[in-house]
């Protein structure tokens, strides 16, 4: 008994410094990101923490929710979305310093189905072949979901979008489910970016769309969040995501880390980001 | 001060603690979006699957939990601590993870022959009533069992002595005794049904007007940024819960007094 309590105490103890630690976790900077740049965004993290001993704490999940997060919370140094869309919402709503703003990398829209390619599935139209299981994600919440129905809209023939629509069995909550849907086999294809396939080489394969298809070219923003406390060290692991050295990173992960990088992967060349306003039928009231 | 004085203001305390709460939403509260948001066919629509699916999980839930709750009750077998112990699945695992492990089954071979041959699951509303009863089985069970633990074995036996067979004495004596218990179970599994959000959310999706329950149309207004959206949905989510709880709790007293 008397050793269990000894134990107990002891167990406290060594836990006391793990506690002090958190309470110092005040300091490190907050991030707000999108999940679309998850992958390279903790690997830049984690190299920024390296090189200055600068922490950085990241919260992801959809673009509009962790910005719901950011501004309940009025708190948080960089919001980091996964498109432009929501750094327009941000801008609009006061969340963000504005004239911070840059971009960061630069995303393709493209088919992505599973590894090996099991029901041959090899341009937009074949998705709307009886049969199919598609999933896209929730274009009110997440980018790439957006850009799904911009090119749903603009490319079918009304019977095309009934069939596709017929097909379409699920929206999915962020960038990173999308990819998940995929993993998991849980549909036959997505319409995501071309990076999904490498996130996840052994189960995702990456179908190009035609260069017509492609309407815009999408990018990852970043910018202060209006109630940084820690300014100068926000942009200073801003100014790290835009060096040569963090640059980088996200080409490893197969990201665009410019328009002309994004345009020689299409094979033409495309207008960079700007708003796309969902229409009525895809936003039920 | 006395305990009994000690106990009620911990229980004022409990009851202020939510009240702030929810109090608290009414200061992104906008009196013209409420209406509108109410009546919104979306908004009705997730009321509406969220109120059937709930019912559809519990009703499930309770109806399996009837005889395993009498098997870990009165019989002793093999296996029965290894039962009562994983009926606590749920309460260990998030629910998120509850989710993934439906939605990993079915990418299975047997979860995939399941959906090919038989009934779609992965997104789709099958899937959410799949989730909820999942999550709401164990504390189905668990609280059943509770109530059949309460009613003195002798009952039944005295009952076989008289010539009633073992069903007949389950059906005549054991049953109607745990009535209350076995109400008690449904309306919780129900209100946990209603809330799940982590399960349904995975193996479902979010898709409007097909998997949308409550919990995840305020998920989704709060992913779209839409904070007072997301106050109208929450405050239209508590109405209905607690409202439909205090009721059943004010018609099972009146049961009670008749």
């Amino acid at each position: 008994m008397r050793y269990g309590l000894v134990l107990l105490t002891a167990l406290f103890l060594s836990a006391l410094p793990g506690f002090c630690a958190n309470a110092h976790a005040g300091e490190d900077l907050l991030v707000f990101a999108g999940a679309a740049s998850q992958p390279p965004t903790e690997e830049a993290a984690a190299a920024f923490e390296k090189k200055t001993g600068l922490g950085v704490d990241l919260i992801f999940g959809g673009s509009g929710f962790v910005l719901s997060q950011m501004m309940l919370a009025q708190r948080g140094d960089i919001y980091f979305p996964g498109s432009s869309d929501f750094m327009e919402i941000a801008r609009k709503k006061g969340a963000i310093v504005a004239e911070t703003e840059q971009k960061v990398a630069y995303l393709v829209q493209a088919i992505n189905v599973q590894k090996g390619n099991p029901k041959g599935i090899h341009n937009l139209r074949d998705l709307t072949k009886p049969g199919i299981r598609v999933a896209i994600a929730n274009p009110e919440g997440v980018c790439v979901g957006l850009y799904a129905v911009e090119t749903i809209e603009k490319e079918f023939s009304p019977a095309e979008k009934a069939a596709f629509k017929k097909n379409l069995v699920n929206y999915t909550e962020s960038c990173e489910k999308t990819a998940t849907a995929i993993s998991l086999k849980a549909v036959d294809a997505v319409l995501g970016w071309s990076v999904f396939q490498h996130w996840d080489p052994a189960r995702i394969e990456t179908i190009p769309l035609k260069k017509s298809e492609i309407l815009r070219i999408g990018y990852i923003p970043v910018a202060l969040a209006s109630y940084s406390k820690n300014q100068a060290r926000a942009r200073q692991f801003i100014a790290f995501l835009l060096s040569e050295e963090g640059k980088a990173i996200y080409r490893k992960y197969h990201y665009f880390m410019s328009p002309e990088e994004a345009s020689a992967w299409i094979g033409a060349k495309k207008p960079v980001g700007g708003e796309y306003a969902l229409p009525a039928e895809w936003r039920p009231k | 001060m006395s305990l009994r004085r000690v106990s009620i203001l911990f229980a004022f305390s409990t009851f202020a603690l939510f009240a702030v709460l929810v109090l608290s939403l009414f200061y992104f509260y906008r009196g013209g979006l409420f209406m509108e948001t109410l009546l919104a066919e979306r908004t009705l629509f997730s009321i509406r699957l969220s109120v059937f699916s709930a019912t559809v999980a519990a009703l499930l839930a309770t109806a399996l939990a009837v005889p395993s709750a009498y098997a870990l009750s009165r019989c002793d077998f093999p296996g029965k601590d290894a039962i009562d112990t994983i009926l606590e699945l749920p309460l260990i695992v998030s629910p998120a993870a509850l989710g993934a492990m439906l939605l990993i089954f079915f990418s299975n071979p047997l979860g995939n022959w399941i959906q090919t041959r038989g009934m779609q699951f992965v997104f789709d509303s099958n899937g959410i009533i799949l989730a909820q009863f999942v999550t709401t089985l164990g504390v189905a069970t668990r609280l059943t069992k509770a109530a059949m633990d309460e009613i003195p074995r002798r009952y039944e036996d005295v009952a076989r002595t008289l010539g009633a067979s073992p069903a007949a004495a389950f059906f005549n004596i054991t049953l109607p005794l745990c009535r209350r218990g076995l109400i008690a179970a449904f309306i919780l599994s129900w209100a946990k049904a209603m809330g799940e959000f982590g399960a349904t959310i995975t193996l479902a999706g979010t898709m409007a007007m097909k998997t949308e329950t409550l919990p995840v149309a305020i998920f989704m207004k709060l992913s779209t940024a839409d904070i007072d959206g997301t106050v109208v949905l929450i405050l239209i989510m508590t109405a209905i819960g607690v409202g439909t709880l205090y009721a059943v709790r004010l018609i099972g007293q009146k049961g009670m007094h008749a």
